[in-house]
């Protein structure tokens, strides 16, 4: 993934390239899961507006995250579990 | 009541509270079990013990605190000590059999556009949920733990840091090198997918 990004945008000055978008790369985790302070927010959502490579990587986390939070499907439970364990934990007392 | 009667609870009265808090996080304890183990005789087991302990230490627990969290800590430590060792090893997957699904149709016309696929179908959903399930169960359990407890169950990185043990720079750290891993283990996928241009 990250190397088809990198070509397609490989035109960005070289500039862009610097200490903010370092910030921005480590804290794209805590944005996504929602465990970025007030001030980090603030700081992502500026610099992603005016850096499209940043910008780029955070839709690609947030796929990520999606894929396995709207995707991955949830097993049965079995349904003769919930007996076993209360039967279970009167016979142990 | 006060939090104090927690110690001198009637067998009436603590049956009742572990039926109203403890078992109503089943599903997900089980789906979790299921995750780590990648057997349901295991994952069921894994349960079964993980209440058992639940009932017998439960005068420890905080009446009105992270039952989900501290379920889940219980199993953790019960999988580590217990099933880690004879859990059976990731099965290895196949990308080339889905590589083959998706490009049969550009064989013949080799027009990319055409073979879009349409991401709201039914089909594709289960699909893509598959292929999800089979590049997480490759990771490593420590890596397949983090996402699983991140973005699965929503724990925060502070309850994932006390269900594992674990500072919260490691929960950050393992998180981390977690989805840069399932990122590659998709990244053949993704690209099949149209995700990637
Ligand atoms: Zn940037």
């Amino acid at each position: 993934m990250e190397s088809k990004f990198t070509e397609m945008y490989q035109k960005e000055p070289a500039e862009e390239k610097d200490g903010a978008c370092e910030q921005v790369a480590d804290m794209l985790d805590s944005v996504v899961d929602g465990e970025a302070s007030a001030d980090e927010q603030k700081f992502f959502n500026s610099h992603i507006e005016e850096c499209v490579n940043c910008f780029e990587s955070h839709q690609k986390q947030k796929l990520l995250k999606g894929l396995v939070s709207g995707h991955l499907k949830r097993v049965i439970v079995p349904a003769s579990l919930v007996q076993t364990i209360k039967a279970k934990i009167q016979e142990t007392i | 009541m006060s939090e104090q009667t927690g110690k001198q609870l009637s067998k009436e009265e603590k049956d009742a509270r572990f039926e109203a808090e403890l078992l109503p996080v089943l599903d997900p304890l089980y789906n979790f079990a299921y995750r780590l183990t990648l057997d349901e005789d295991d994952a069921n087991d894994l349960v079964q013990e993980t209440y058992l302990k639940a009932y017998r230490f439960f005068d420890y627990f905080e009446q009105g605190t992270n039952a989900k969290a501290w379920l889940f800590r219980i199993l953790k430590n019960s999988f580590i000590n217990e099933f880690r060792k004879k859990s059976k090893q990731p099965a290895k997957v196949d990308y080339s059999e889905v590589e083959g699904y998706y490009n049969t149709e550009d064989v013949e016309g080799d027009n990319g556009v055409a073979t879009t696929t349409d991401m709201r179908s039914e089909s594709v959903q289960d699909l893509i949920g598959d292929e999800v399930a089979s590049a997480l169960n490759t990771l490593p359990v420590d890596f397949r733990t983090v996402i699983i407890l991140c973005d699965l169950e929503g724990f925060t990185y502070e309850e994932m840091a006390k269900i594992l043990d674990i500072p919260i720079g490691t929960v950050r750290s393992r998180l981390h090198r977690a989805r840069n891993s399932l990122k590659e283990k998709l990244e053949k996928y993704a690209k099949t997918m149209g995700y990637n241009s």
